[in-house]
């Protein structure tokens, strides 16, 4: 792993050498193989992967409906991987979890399925569960569809249901399994601002698994990208999503991110011979972004530019930007250009 | 031409109750041992909520020995365990037992294929909640597999009733019972014919009134 973060206050959740082996046809197929990840409370933690990646063993590890065969699971210290069957229920009961594909009980109403979990944990009274339907119902926009059946509903809303149904146990931690893959982007967007909303308003961890980097770019704080059974790359979102190293990473950033891509490998993009000075990609995260460093650096230096490709945008709620240049001056100008930036610290790097 | 004019329509009709007690009696009967076979062949196979391999196979192999039997041999070898229970072999009480033997290997299998159907992702989220297995079977499996359940008893209730008339053979009571007495020993045609009307119009009744439960209880 090539970056280090800031060790989070109050770890709930730690992975440690975590492997998973199946058993196919009497040979021993690896799906998860040296999984060590640390992931923080009121977090949003995403798994990014192609599909048979091993991002939904990974992520079912957490609640054990996938057992590992080797390593530890620790979520507040404990490892839950030695649970017996009471415990497991206990903490099943704190874990929300959502699905691709919604589950949802369809000879429940909306309500019934919102108040299956509380009913069968047992540890509200009727008119205490009525209430806290209630209450999820209006969290998630729900309310006047409460009699409805899930088949009377688009799918947006059934995924609302399943997130209310989710929390109806007020879990700390809610896992989410390709939760927007089945929907379109418009109601993917909706429910991801749902899901941001959640973890503001109660400080929940959202540990979730996406082959969309969008989702990631949207939501996440920190991702993990996760090949062949092992993370490849992690780190912050906007890091690895400007600085992708391995080709995986580097393959969905420019299929989610034509621009990025460009300027990732401009080669294809812009023809060698019309260029003369030298090409340079800057990117830059945080307050840098609202502040007039070109022209300053205008002003400084007598190099002149040429800005060939640009995006300002945010991840998350962190601003960003790119710019492919092309630098011209003697060696001394360039030189004190990149002085300047490091000033900055705006991060740039010499493509050709 | 059908001399209708001979039949005597008390006969009948007393052979239609009868034929419906058998059909009845034996469908409770078959549902309160075949539903609990069916769910344990469910769960005890090969992963499913609550694995058991080995029992498994010894249900699964003793539902298909008891299915390979044809009914009309079952009819003969059950008479002397029907005499123990009942204390008879003969009438409305006398077919009651080999129906029940009969057909709640054929209703076990249907269950354990209904259940089969239900969503594996719904099962899954219940164990993600951290629910214990019974209350997963109970409160979500079986509620997400009431249609089915109700079309698998609908066969097995039509499967019973042609059962029921074939006990006629060994002394069962009921329409089976007329038809060969009347309709094949006595050359009755006549009884012959509205006999097997009257069992078409039964089962007519029933696949129609099986078939407006399970849209009753379809959430789709």
């Amino acid at each position: 792993m090539r970056r280090s973060f800031a060790a989070v206050a109050c770890d709930v959740i730690r992975i440690e050498q975590l492997g998973k082996t199946f058993r196919v046809g009497g040979r021993e197929v690896s799906a998860l193989s040296d999984i060590n990840l640390e992931i923080g409370k009121g977090e949003v933690f995403g798994i990014i992967g192609r599909s048979g990646a091993g991002k939904s063993t990974l992520l079912r590890s957490l609640n054990l409906l996938e057992r590992p065969s080797a390593g530890r699971v620790l979520i507040d210290g404990e490892d839950i991987t030695g649970f017996d069957r009471n415990r497991l229920h206990a903490l099943r009961q704190r874990i929300g979890m959502i699905f691709q594909h919604f589950n949802l009980l369809n000879a429940k109403t909306v309500a019934g399925n919102i108040d299956w979990p509380l009913k069968s944990t047992g540890m509200l009274d009727a008119a205490q569960r009525e209430k806290r339907v209630a209450e999820l119902l209006a969290l998630v926009g729900l309310t006047e569809h409460a009699n409805k059946y899930p088949a009377q509903l688009s799918g947006g809303q059934k995924q609302r249901v399943g997130i209310a149904r989710a929390l109806a146990n007020r879990p700390q931690l809610l896992l989410c399994d390709e939760a927007t893959s089945a929907l379109d982007p418009e109601t993917t967007q909706s429910i991801l601002r749902l899901l941001l909303d959640i973890n503001r308003q109660f400080g929940l961890t959202i540990v979730l698994i996406t082959h969309e980097m969008q989702v990631i770019r949207t939501l996440c704080d920190r991702v993990a990208v996760i090949d062949g059974g092992r993370i490849v790359e992690s780190g912050r979102v906007a890091d690895v999503f400007l600085h992708p190293q391995h080709p995986v990473t580097r393959g969905m950033v420019a299929q989610s991110d034509p621009l990025t891509a460009a300027m990732l490998d401009p080669s294809h993009a812009f023809a060698r011979d019309k260029l003369r000075g030298t090409l340079v990609r800057l990117t830059y995260l945080g307050d840098v972004t609202y502040r007039p460093i070109l022209s300053h650096i205008a002003a400084a230096t007598p190099a002149r530019f040429t800005i060939l490709q640009g995006e300002v945008s945010s991840i998350k709620d962190l601003p960003f930007g790119q710019l492919l240049l092309e630098l011209e001056g003697s060696e001394d100008d360039i030189r004190k250009v990149f002085a300047e930036l490091d000033r900055f610290e705006i991060h740039h790097e010499v493509l050709q | 031409m059908i001399d209708l004019s001979m039949i005597e329509w008390g006969d009948i009709a007393f052979a239609t109750w009868e034929t419906l007690v058998m059909t009845g009696v034996s469908l409770l009967f078959t549902v309160l041992l075949g539903l609990p076979l069916g769910i344990l062949l469910f769960v005890t196979a090969s992963g499913q909520l609550l694995e058991r391999r080995g029992l498994y196979r010894v249900l699964s192999f003793a539902v298909n020995v008891l299915r390979s039997v044809p009914f009309l041999i079952l009819l003969i070898v059950m008479i002397p365990v029907t005499v123990l229970l009942i204390g008879t072999s003969l009438g409305v009480e006398g077919a009651i037992p080999p129906l029940v033997v009969g057909t709640s290997p054929l209703f076990a299998r249907l269950v354990e294929n209904v259940l089969r159907e239900v969503d594996r992702g719904v099962i899954e989220a219940c164990q993600a909640m951290g629910i214990p297995t019974h209350r997963i079977i109970f409160g979500a499996l079986l509620p997400e597999a009431m249609p089915g359940l109700i079309a698998a008893t609908t066969v097995t209730a039509i499967t019973l009733m042609s059962y029921a008339a074939m006990s006629g053979v060994i002394g069962g009571g009921g329409l089976g019972d007329l038809a060969i007495r009347f309709g094949y020993q006595r050359f009755q045609t006549e009884v012959m014919v509205i006999t097997v009307a009257l069992l078409v119009v039964l089962v007519q009744f029933i696949q129609h009134a099986g078939d407006r439960l399970v849209l009753h209880f379809s959430r789709k």
